[in-house]
């Protein structure tokens, strides 16, 4: 998620308009959509305080990285998600079977 | 629609096979016009999560018109109580006023589970969700689903230890669909 998801993210979650927003932290509104639309970065320190802005708290921290997922997750980004939602049911089945559920 | 009836095999006793028809039990509350939105890892499934589930989750409005239409969705089919000791679970008698007395019900039909659950963790309910959520086809039934963000926001708020499981592949799968969404 990158600043411009976060902050749009944090004003619509705060019920704000941009221009809303601009105003409560004396910044303009054309200022507030550029960051959103991600042409322009704002800060560490200015995004913490356009989210505080909306009654919200930003917070980072470190985490090993895990990419053990991805190709499971690839799998499904290729379906429809009508097509992940079955595959997904057809697995569980499977699985509580395996889990002893299965009348045999 | 008859339940798979219990018998015995090596030994043990096997419970019946768990049922995952969501998309009857999607399109039951749609024919009664029940305003919801499908939450959890069904909805975060259709977005891409890879792992499974064994029930699906809602949020339905909770105004009064909307709890009469949910509890004629719920009788229709034939949900009880789950508990843990009862397979079949408990009959209780499904009314408008006994659903809106609880923030959550955990319920077994002859279709499959399903939660409901009016303010998940970290929201303010179906008008919060609702904002973020998108329409998508689930097992034929066009439905609301919650945004992965919301999901993710839920879990993080709940922090109990199966949503912190999920946690890492529900971000993974966030980061991975935006990846796709910017190169589109």
């Amino acid at each position: 998620m990158g600043s411009r998801d976060l902050l749009r993210e944090a004003r619509l979650r705060a019920g704000l308009t941009q221009e809303e927003l601009g105003r409560a932290v004396g910044r303009t509104q054309s200022a507030i959509a550029r960051w959103e639309s991600g042409r322009v970065h704002p800060s560490l320190e200015t995004l913490r305080e356009l989210i505080r802005a909306c009654r919200l708290e930003l917070t980072i921290g470190l985490a090993n990285y895990d990419d053990s997922y991805d190709s499971f997750i690839n799998r499904a980004l290729d379906m429809s998600p009508s097509e992940r939602v079955a595959d997904a049911i057809a697995r569980e089945v499977v699985y509580s079977r395996i889990r002893g559920k299965a009348v045999a | 629609m008859r339940l798979p009836e219990r018998s015995s095999t090596r030994g043990f006793e096997a419970r019946p096979l768990p049922e995952f028809r969501f998309g009857d039990i999607l399109r039951v509350l749609k024919e009664h016009e029940v305003r919801f939105i499908v939450i959890g890892a069904i909805a975060a499934v259709a977005q891409g999560y890879p792992l499974t589930t064994q029930d699906i989750d809602i949020t339905p409005a909770r105004d009064p018109d909307n709890l009469e239409r949910l509890a004629a969705a719920l009788r229709e089919l034939r949900a009880r109580l789950r508990t843990p000791d009862k397979d079949e679970g408990v009959e209780l008698p499904i009314d408008a006023q006994m659903l809106g007395n609880a923030d959550m019900w955990t319920l077994r039909t002859p279709f499959g589970d399903l939660d409901l659950s009016y303010v998940p963790s970290g929201t303010q309910g179906y008008d919060d969700l609702r904002r973020g959520a998108r329409t998508e086809t689930i097992e034929g039934v066009e439905v609301a689903i919650s945004s992965l963000v919301d999901i993710i926001r839920s879990k993080e708020a709940a922090d109990r230890v199966k949503d912190q499981a999920q946690l890492p592949a529900l971000r993974r799968t966030l980061e991975l669909v935006r990846q796709r969404e910017s190169q589109s």
